[in-house]
């Protein structure tokens, strides 16, 4: 066992040349290919994280614009609905302004066939009291309507010819209007009766087929009229309260 | 029975004779160059590692990272000391299976060379990272009188280190030369497997001593300046140098 020193020099020398050449092909390369790769590593590390942030980023900006579709979406029901209920009370309100419409037309072509069936009835009424009055007159005292009605206004004439007078005022001609044409006994009595008590006065006598059967007698403003338009309203309403009393016991049945 | 392969002269050449320990020294290192060169030629972050380029990375990274829980911080030039040292040896009793090698680690020259090589690497490591004041301060420590005993301690871990090698290596060699005296045909089989357990065990002791002497010779990791930019797989130095 010896120690050759000019072998431990040549191994010495060897060593510094095996470091340096380890040094230069293998633990240079191997160190930085593995922080090459580290590095590289983390470069996708990072952008994974960065794709995940962007993913992320997309997803809240997804879950907002679906946010702003279902607020979108509410928004555009509700105004869908309210355009719908303001078409709806629109519709309702046409509808119910077209049967307001159709109920006043309905309502005026019924005043329009009360109005046709009372003058009717008014007519039928009026010829029908007439032609019974006349020919109880006829048949029970012998005597003409319009005899009776001259008779019947020279009589009321006579209580009430100061006012009458006063107001006439200067007429100079009295017109007495009837239905149908006075007898002449008729006149002549009524024409002397008003000249009796308005000498100034005379008479003409008129007939008018609108009047209601009676007689009219105008002087200057005053006018003084004895018809069946009286009766005639009487009888309307009789028939009115009895057709009513009648519609109301219907009404009643109906219920029951 | 040679107990040296230094007695053994291989070829001369301008005039000096290589004897075997260099000779195999050469061999050895031919071996790790071209393994080196080999396995790094084709190293791109784009080329996917292989399974040479991974075994090698595994050494190297298990060295690395032994240095680093040994000195507390990575160290890239200790690395390629330590490092050097442990594959050097390791390689030259691992080949001692191929017939007709002989290790140069069974050299008293070579382990006293190596020997030589981490004495004056201590100072050399130590001046680099304290200065030379700082380096010289600790032959003082604790006081002055510890001076002669600091140096005598100095120069027997060389000693001790070149004696502990060369003694191992040597010895598996002697024991087997005597035993294939014995039972040339299972003896030294046996002893052909504890030799490479040992050598490699004798290599990692003698990596690892000249790791722990350059260590303590060097600043601690607390007194070492932080590098600017930090790989971003160091782990934070816990631990003191020994």
């Amino acid at each position: 066992m010896s120690i050759d020193w000019i072998t431990v020099v040549a191994q010495i020398a060897n060593f510094l040349v095996l470091v340096w050449l380890l040094r230069r092909f293998l633990y240079r390369p191997i160190l930085d290919g593995i922080d090459a790769r580290e590095a590289e590593i983390a470069e996708r590390m990072q952008q994974a994280v960065r794709a995940k942030k962007q993913a992320q980023a997309q997803e809240d900006a997804y879950h907002d614009k679906v946010q702003a579709l279902n607020v979108a979406q509410a928004q555009m029901t509700e105004t869908i609905r309210k355009t719908a209920e303001e078409q709806r009370d629109f519709l309702l309100a046409e509808a119910q302004q077209a049967l307001d419409q159709a109920h006043a037309r309905w309502q005026a072509h019924m005043d329009e066939e009360t109005r046709k069936y009372t003058a009717k009835l008014h007519h039928a009424g009026a010829s029908a009291l007439l032609a019974l009055t006349r020919k109880a007159l006829g048949d029970l005292a012998d005597a003409t309507l319009e005899s009776q009605m001259a008779q019947h206004v020279v009589n009321q004439i006579k209580p009430m010819a100061t006012n009458l007078r006063r107001a006439a005022g200067e007429a100079a001609e009295a017109v007495a209007t009837s239905h149908t044409p006075l007898p002449a006994s008729a006149q002549e009595e009524l024409a002397t009766a008003l000249h009796d008590l308005f000498p100034e006065v005379s008479l003409r006598c008129e007939t008018d087929k609108d009047q209601a059967p009676g007689l009219v007698l105008r002087i200057g403003g005053a006018q003084l009229a004895w018809t069946l338009d009286t009766y005639i309203d009487g009888l309307e309403a009789l028939l009115a309260e009895k057709l009513s009393a009648g519609a109301d016991h219907k009404e009643q049945s109906d219920d029951g | 029975m040679k107990l040296s392969p230094d007695q053994t002269v291989m070829f001369e050449a301008w005039g000096l004779a290589i004897n075997a320990t260099i000779f195999f020294t050469w061999v050895v290192m031919a071996v790790l160059t071209c393994v080196a060169i080999l396995v790094t030629r084709n190293l791109r972050p784009d080329v996917p590692p292989n399974r040479w380029r991974t075994t090698l990375e595994v050494i190297v990274q298990a060295i690395q990272s032994q240095i680093e829980e040994i000195a507390g911080r990575p160290e890239r030039h200790l690395l390629y000391f330590a490092g050097t040292l442990f594959l050097f040896v390791a390689t030259s009793n691992l080949l001692l299976v191929i017939p007709g090698f002989e290790p140069p680690t069974a050299s008293l020259s070579t382990t006293t060379a190596l020997a030589l090589s981490v004495l004056i690497a201590v100072p050399l490591f130590g001046i680099t990272s304290r200065g030379l004041g700082g380096y010289l301060r600790i032959y003082i420590k604790p006081t002055v009188l510890m001076l002669p005993f600091n140096i005598i301690s100095e120069f027997s871990r060389g000693i001790s280190l070149a004696i502990r090698l060369y003694g191992n290596i040597m010895s598996g060699a002697v024991i087997a030369a005597i035993l294939l005296s014995v039972a040339p045909f299972f003896f030294p089989v046996v002893m052909d497997v504890l030799g490479l357990l040992t050598g490699l065990i004798q290599a990692y002791i003698f990596a690892v001593l000249a790791t722990v002497y350059i260590s303590s010779a060097t600043a601690p990791a607390a007194e070492t300046p932080a590098p600017k930019t930090p790989a971003p797989d160091t782990p934070p130095n816990e631990k003191d140098s020994p």
